[in-house]
Formats: C-alpha cells, structure tokens, sequence
C-alpha cells in the first residue's frame, strides 16, 4: 500500500511510526527540514522537501497517480483542504483523509465528502456522545 | 448587483471602484487593518474588518443576499475556501476566484467555482500580445484538463496563406473554431480560405501549441 503524506510536525511524527509496516511505503511531503530528517529515519519512508509555489509538482514527485491513501496533515486547513480536493478529484486516490482544525470547515468538508479529522471535530462529537449517554 | 470582494490587494481596490463607479453595491471584506483603514478613506463605508474565511465575517457583510462574492486574498487554497464556503453555506448563485497557480485551475472547476481568473495566464497572454512576431495567444483554459483556446494571427509569409482549412493537417484534438477576417469573423468549414492577418481561435491539447503554432505560421 502506497501512503502519501502532505505536511512534516507533530502530527507526522507520531502518525509515521504507527503506519509503518511490511508492504507499506510512505512518502512525506513538507517544508520543515528537521522534520523530514526525522521521519525518514523510519524503514520504507521516503521524503520530499517542498516549496509552496509548485505544491502541484510536489504532488507528482510524491507519486500522487499510484498512490492508494493520501494524508493532508499539514497545519494550515486551507492548504489541506486544496491538495485534498485534488488528490480527490483530480488524481481520484482511493482514501483521502484531510486533517481540519476549524471546526466551521470539518462540518463544512466533512458534508462535501472529504473524511475530515481534527482534534476539536472529535471533541464535539466525544462531547455530543457525553451528554447523550 | 450586490458584489462582496474578499482580499483587498491592488486588483481588488480597482475593481470595487470600477464596480461602484458602475452602480453596484460593493462590499469588500479585509483582514488587515492598515489596508482596511485605507479603504475606508478612499472608498467610505464599503469596507469590512475581518476575516472572510469566517462565518461570522461573512454572515455581517450579507453574503447570503450576494449575487456575486469575488475571492482575491491573494493565496489560492484560501480562495478556493471562501468559494466553497459562500456557495454552500450561503447559497451564493456566483462565485469568483483569482488564482496564481495555473496547475489549480482544474480543482477549482471541479468543485464547481463558477468563475476562474488564472493572473499568470493572463499575465502571459498581453504578454505575448504585446511581443512582435510571436502571435500566439492563450486565451483561457478550457473546463477540459489539459485542453485550451488560443489564438494565432497568421502572418504573409506563411506556408497556409491561400490554402483551405481542409488542406491543413492539423495535431489530433486541435480544431479551428473561429476565423476572424478583417471582415468580421466566420464559422470556418473545410472550404474557407486562410488570407494573410487572418485570427485563427483554436482549441488544442496545451502540449500541442508549439506545433499548432508551427503548423499554421511555418514557411
């Protein structure tokens, strides 16, 4: 299975090591050096260092057309949300997970068909879950 | 027609004063407060301080009753999020974005943005109008990936002067769409003529221009 992830933090760091495993190849896409070192040194993944203005070509670079799970766990929801969309629409990846930390915007993708995750998104719904028992 | 601009950069200052001077109500939304400030100086009461990636932001420049919200925040993932935010959760009949990254343009008529002004592909195209002896012009993207409309003014010299168009053997997937005469401009068939300053608008796969281009100005 071929994972593509855009955005290095903490998120990454922690994701990279739990999806790890035989048959699995991960590339990471992201902006922050230090980051990407870190998580390369874990088997099967590979990096690319990216700037914003070609994002389109990163995508290419990172195998996006073979690719069958595309993560966009960077910080910025925006960003997320555009490579999200394409790796949806235009490159029509399997699984496509967007990480979203507004929540206006979970709901607002999550109805649009994107699998939204966030920390705040699971804190309504654990909260909704709470009150109703 | 109501108009609301989210971004307030140059292009989006022109245009709101274009669009008052022309008699539409106009409201522009801007997050940085020295550019609001200005605004409000130069245009009155139009200008909103605030964030127009936020609900709340949007709800009090009354975009749910808009006919048009025009994105210029200059990023385009921030565009692209504002179109889709008043399309759905305002029901704006008309959405509008600027984008710099021509590579985005697809995504953003996939996910349904109405109207989508690519500034780099503008830029090029009075670029190469403005530049003797390379008379190829992008006019627009088409909806199609990969596919686009150009124009090609046909010099004297050219091999395909007084040739009909079913003489020229054309890339596949290049059509001529439109002959533009110094007479006015035709539907062109098999049979029409190519004359010397004619305006060729084709559509044609965007690897294939350069030979286009060849094809129909080579001597």
């Amino acid at each position: 299975m071929r994972v593509l992830i855009y955005g290095c933090n903490r998120l990454t760091t922690s994701l990279v090591p739990d999806l790890t495993g035989e048959g699995i190849e991960i590339t990471v896409l992201g902006a922050e050096r230090d980051c990407l070192e870190s998580v390369a040194t874990h088997p099967g993944v590979r990096v690319v260092l990216t700037a914003e203005p070609m994002m389109q070509d990163y995508l290419q670079e990172g195998g996006i057309n073979h690719s069958d799970v595309f993560l966009a766990m960077s910080s910025d929801d925006h960003q997320n949300i555009l490579v999200a969309q394409i790796a949806k629409h235009i490159y029509n990846v399997p699984k496509v997970v967007c990480h979203l930390g507004n929540p206006q915007l979970q709901v607002l993708y999550a109805a649009l068909g994107l699998d939204v995750v966030g920390y705040s998104f699971g804190i309504l719904q654990d909260v909704r879950q709470a009150i109703e028992g | 027609m109501y108009v609301v601009i989210v971004g307030c950069s140059e292009s989006g200052y022109h245009l709101s004063k274009a669009l008052i001077a022309g008699g539409h109500e106009v409201v522009v939304i801007e997050k940085d407060t020295k550019r609001f400030q200005l605004l409000t100086e130069e245009l009155g009461s139009v200008a909103l301080l605030g964030d127009g990636t936020d609900e709340v932001t949007l709800k009090r420049a009354g975009v749910s009753r808009a006919d048009v919200v025009v994105s210029l925040t200059g990023i385009d993932a921030t565009n692209l999020v504002i179109s889709q935010m008043t399309k759905h959760i305002f029901k704006v009949p008309r959405t509008m974005a600027l984008i710099k990254d021509p590579k985005n343009e697809p995504i953003f008529h996939e996910v349904g943005v109405d109207l989508v002004v690519n500034s780099t592909h503008l830029a090029l195209a009075s670029l190469e109008e403005g530049v003797p002896g390379r008379p190829l012009v992008h006019l627009m993207n088409l909806r199609v990936p990969g596919m686009e409309l150009v124009s090609v003014s046909i010099p004297a010299d050219s091999n395909i002067v007084g040739k009909r168009l079913s003489e020229i053997e054309l890339p596949p997937n290049s059509f001529i769409s439109l002959m533009i005469k110094k007479s006015g401009a035709t539907l062109p068939t098999g049979r029409s003529v190519v004359e010397a300053e004619d305006e060729l608008v084709a559509v044609t796969p965007a690897g294939d221009e350069q030979i286009l281009y060849d094809i129909l100005t080579g001597v």
